[in-house]
């Protein structure tokens, strides 16, 4: 393998290592603590459920820009059933299981709604996800009278912060540190994910139509019910992502909750190698995406440098991702 | 241009006169298209040198290329659609007065061009609305327009029916006598040795000799291509079966015919004779109404590629890149992936995978090093062979073969007649569409001749000839 091609194949990971390098030789790897460690993978952990349902959909050929806003729908939706049960007496870890399945259930009528108009109205899947974009958030807003939603259930938070202790780990006051649930989602979907794109039938034919949908229609594979499905796996993630969030936040900010969500998704997709073209991709460089973008956002934090600037390096770091990439194609 | 592994050409010095016409053969992968890619800038030589007029001269681009007089047709026409024919020809390089385009003096010029050329439409239409033929006639205005010396053809009659082919003969003699080099690149060898000077062999990127046309024959030529003796070019016919029909085709897009296990039915005709669309309707790739099909006598329906699968009805496309392969997927992917359901429900066992394509791999002799590869690396012959494992996975009753042998070297065509006689032999119905005569006569047991979307006639055994099947493509009706 040439230099070049090495360089597009494992850009991101020699980013993220490289970041890491950067934090021990300034701040002697703080970084790399297990506190900080467990905070990089959970903190994002919502965008990272997300933009594993956006790889599958951006391989089969496609784009989907309402992610965001169906966030703040479904996350509406599952605090307000959360609120009806626990008003109602139900124990409150059935409520939030019932909210949880309920979120999912909307985001994935939403992601098959989209799907449907793809596939049999064959609109482009960048318009029909932006009238999502618009239409979503509103009806979110409707649902939050324009504001925030509060959880009335205090199981809520602390399923947001609760998870299992990592072993061995000790924090300063010398309690254990916990992998919050949200990371550990975030892992598992990460894994199925993976497993479902490189090992199942239903993956293979999630590459192929992204490949080439007519030499897919021409090798019996029904594209529209690949392209449906990919669509709804990703709205049912998203409603899945909108928990999450709810349950960090104890509460849904209608207008504010998932604002930007779909760039730091496709973000992370493309900065880990997939092709916005459709046909080749994978989820472990998705995921090495996120982290990389997480990992900026802290640094910049950390090492006190003015926020504004946050925006412009992400751009830079998306712009350098898909040249590598491009010069990989020449290549071929 | 040096590939990982491939050397694509070695060490070919080749001189053409100016005035000439010039074919080039060889096998695919022969060095051909590497060889052309870099005359017309498209790529770069690892070394050596270009002359021009005696003059090295170094072509840094198309553009170059172009600026020097020569000028490449591709394959893969290289038109706009939405825009009118001047509009194509003066692409990049518009005439503008005062910063504004002079859309009447391109026009105008254009259609000057085009009288020179014989073409029968004028500039100001739009490409989209032209055949294939008068299409190439545009990119070879394009070429007469910036006054190319030098021009190059890559199986320009590929995609031509035999009148078409007719008058790019005679237009490329014209050009000839304007002092134009031609480079003829083709796998056609008797039209190559009818229209050609002199002729240039490649084989596997080494020049291997280039003789006058007046000299040679489409069977020695074949011999110098393929290094080898290739005997008789069509396997021996095994005897036509007399079981009953397996699939009858009952006025489907207007057509009528029925097929045997066992037997080999041509579909003949010319270009654009609706051979393809036939096709396509009876798998459920293309929306028809009406009509009937019969499978063992049994009335069924076929709505998409899948049913006609289920039915044991499997297609191979004529359009192997856009339509029979993924070219990004490698052999493996490739091969399973219409069948792949019987490789697991849910997760596909990838050792069985692999071991059934090992399986085809040997058994048609499919010449690639590493299965893993995509597929857009392969020849085109392997390419077709990968295409065809990829039905024959699906085990049908009944294959059609869509142009089989088109864009596959001389070799590799042989292995494909022996292929598909031995499918029949094995008690497959096959139908083949092509639009090489010599190859519908030394398959097939039986031909449909077609016309315009209409079946004009059907040809058996000795009834088959190359005038008989003509005269029904044509519209001549025999006495």
């Amino acid at each position: 393998m040439k230099k070049s091609n090495l360089l597009a194949e494992y850009g991101a990971l020699v980013a993220l290592i490289l970041l890491f390098v950067i934090n021990v030789a300034t701040r002697g790897g703080n970084f790399l603590q297990i506190e900080n460690l467990r905070n990089l993978v959970s903190q994002n952990a919502a965008v990272g459920v997300i933009a594993v349902g956006m790889t599958l959909v951006i391989i089969a050929g496609g784009i989907d820009l309402s992610v965001g806003s169906l966030t703040a729908m479904c996350g509406a939706v599952s605090i307000l059933v959360i609120n009806k049960f626990a008003a109602s007496g139900m124990n409150p870890n059935l409520a939030i299981m019932l909210a949880s399945l309920g979120a999912i259930a909307i985001g994935a009528l939403a992601g098959l709604f989209n799907g449907i108009v793809v596939a049999y109205g064959r609109v482009a899947a960048f318009v029909v996800t932006l009238g999502g974009l618009a239409g979503f958030r509103s009806i979110a807003l409707v649902l939050g009278n324009g504001g925030e939603i509060r959880s009335q259930s205090p199981a809520l938070q602390d399923f947001g912060f609760g998870g299992m202790a990592i072993p061995f780990a000790k924090d300063a006051g010398g309690g254990p540190v916990l992998f919050y649930w949200s990371a550990i989602v975030f892992v598992a979907i990460a894994l199925i994910g993976g497993f479902l794109l490189n090992r199942t039938r239903f993956g293979r034919y999630i590459i192929a139509v992204g490949a080439n949908p007519r030499a897919s229609e021409y090798s019996a594979i029904n594209i529209q019910t690949v392209r449906l499905a990919v669509y709804t796996l990703l709205g049912a993630l998203v409603g899945l992502a909108s928990v999450l969030v709810a349950a960090r936040m104890n509460s849904v900010g209608t207008g504010s909750v998932g604002l930007y969500y779909e760039l730091d998704a496709i973000a992370a997709v493309v900065i880990g190698g997939t092709s916005l073209r459709g046909g080749k991709g994978r989820i472990w460089g998705t995921v090495v995406g996120v982290l990389l973008l997480t990992l900026i956002s802290n640094m910049i934090t950390a090492y006190h440098i003015d926020t504004n600037w946050q925006g412009l390096v992400r751009g830079i770091v998306i712009l350098v991702a898909v040249l590598i990439q491009r010069g990989k194609k020449e290549d071929e | 241009m040096e590939f990982p592994a491939v050397r694509a050409l070695d060490g070919v010095s080749i001189a053409f006169e100016s005035g000439e016409v010039h074919g080039i053969v060889g096998e695919n992968g022969a060095g051909k298209s590497t060889l052309m890619k870099i005359l017309s800038g498209v790529q770069h030589p690892t070394s050596g040198n270009i002359l021009i007029d005696g003059q090295p001269v170094s072509l840094s681009g198309v553009r170059e290329a172009l600026r020097r007089g020569i000028a490449m047709i591709h394959q893969e026409l290289n038109l706009v659609d939405e825009l009118t024919v001047a509009e194509n020809v003066y692409l990049g390089r518009e005439i503008t007065k005062g910063g504004v385009l002079d859309r009447a003096k391109m026009i105008e010029a254009t259609d000057k061009t085009l009288a020179e050329i014989h073409a029968s439409f004028p500039a100001s239409i739009k490409v989209g609305g032209l055949s294939i033929a008068s299409k190439q006639l545009v990119e070879i205005a394009k070429a007469v327009a910036v006054d190319a010396s030098i021009l190059i053809m890559d199986e320009p009659t590929a995609v031509l029916s035999d009148p078409e082919a007719d008058s790019l003969f005679e237009l490329i003699a014209r050009l000839k006598a304007r002092g134009t080099t031609i480079l003829y690149i083709s796998h056609r060898l008797t039209e190559v040795c009818a229209i050609c000077d002199r002729i240039t062999v490649l084989r596997d990127g080494a020049w291997i000799a280039t003789v006058p046309a007046k000299q040679a024959n489409p069977a020695e030529l074949a011999g110098l291509m393929v290094g080898r003796d290739l005997g008789d070019f069509y396997p021996p016919k095994i005897p036509s079966p007399n079981a009953g029909p397996i699939l009858e085709i009952d006025n489907i897009c207007g057509a009528s015919f029925s097929v045997r296990p066992g037997e080999i039915l041509g579909l003949a005709g010319l270009v654009g004779a609706g051979r393809t669309e036939l096709a396509e309707a009876i798998v459920g790739a293309r929306p028809h109404s009406g009509g009937e099909i019969r499978l063992s006598g049994t009335r069924i329906k076929i709505r998409s590629t899948k049913e006609a699968m289920k039915h044991g009805i499997a297609y191979v496309s004529e359009d192997r890149k856009a339509l029979g392969l993924h070219l990004s997927l490698n052999a493996i992917q490739n091969t399973t992936l219409a069948n792949l359901n019987a490789y697991g429900k849910v997760v596909p066992n990838r050792t069985t995978e692999r071991s059934s394509t090992e399986t085809w791999k040997k058994e048609f002799d499919i010449r690639v090093g590493d299965l893993d590869a995509p597929v857009i690396s392969m020849s085109g012959g392997n390419q077709q062979k990968i295409a065809i494992a990829k039905w024959l996975e699906t085990k049908p009753k009944v294959l059609i073969l869509d142009e089989p042998t088109r864009g596959v070297d001389v070799g590799a065509k042989r292995e494909m007649y022996n292929l598909i006689l031995r499918l029949a032999t094995e008690g497959m119905a096959c139908i083949v569409i092509s639009s090489e005569l010599p190859e519908i006569i030394g398959l097939c047991h039986r031909a449909i001749i077609m016309r315009e979307g209409k079946v004009m006639g059907e040809l058996k055994d000795e009834q088959l000839s190359e005038e008989a099947v003509m005269r029904l493509a044509a519209g001549v009706l025999a006495a």
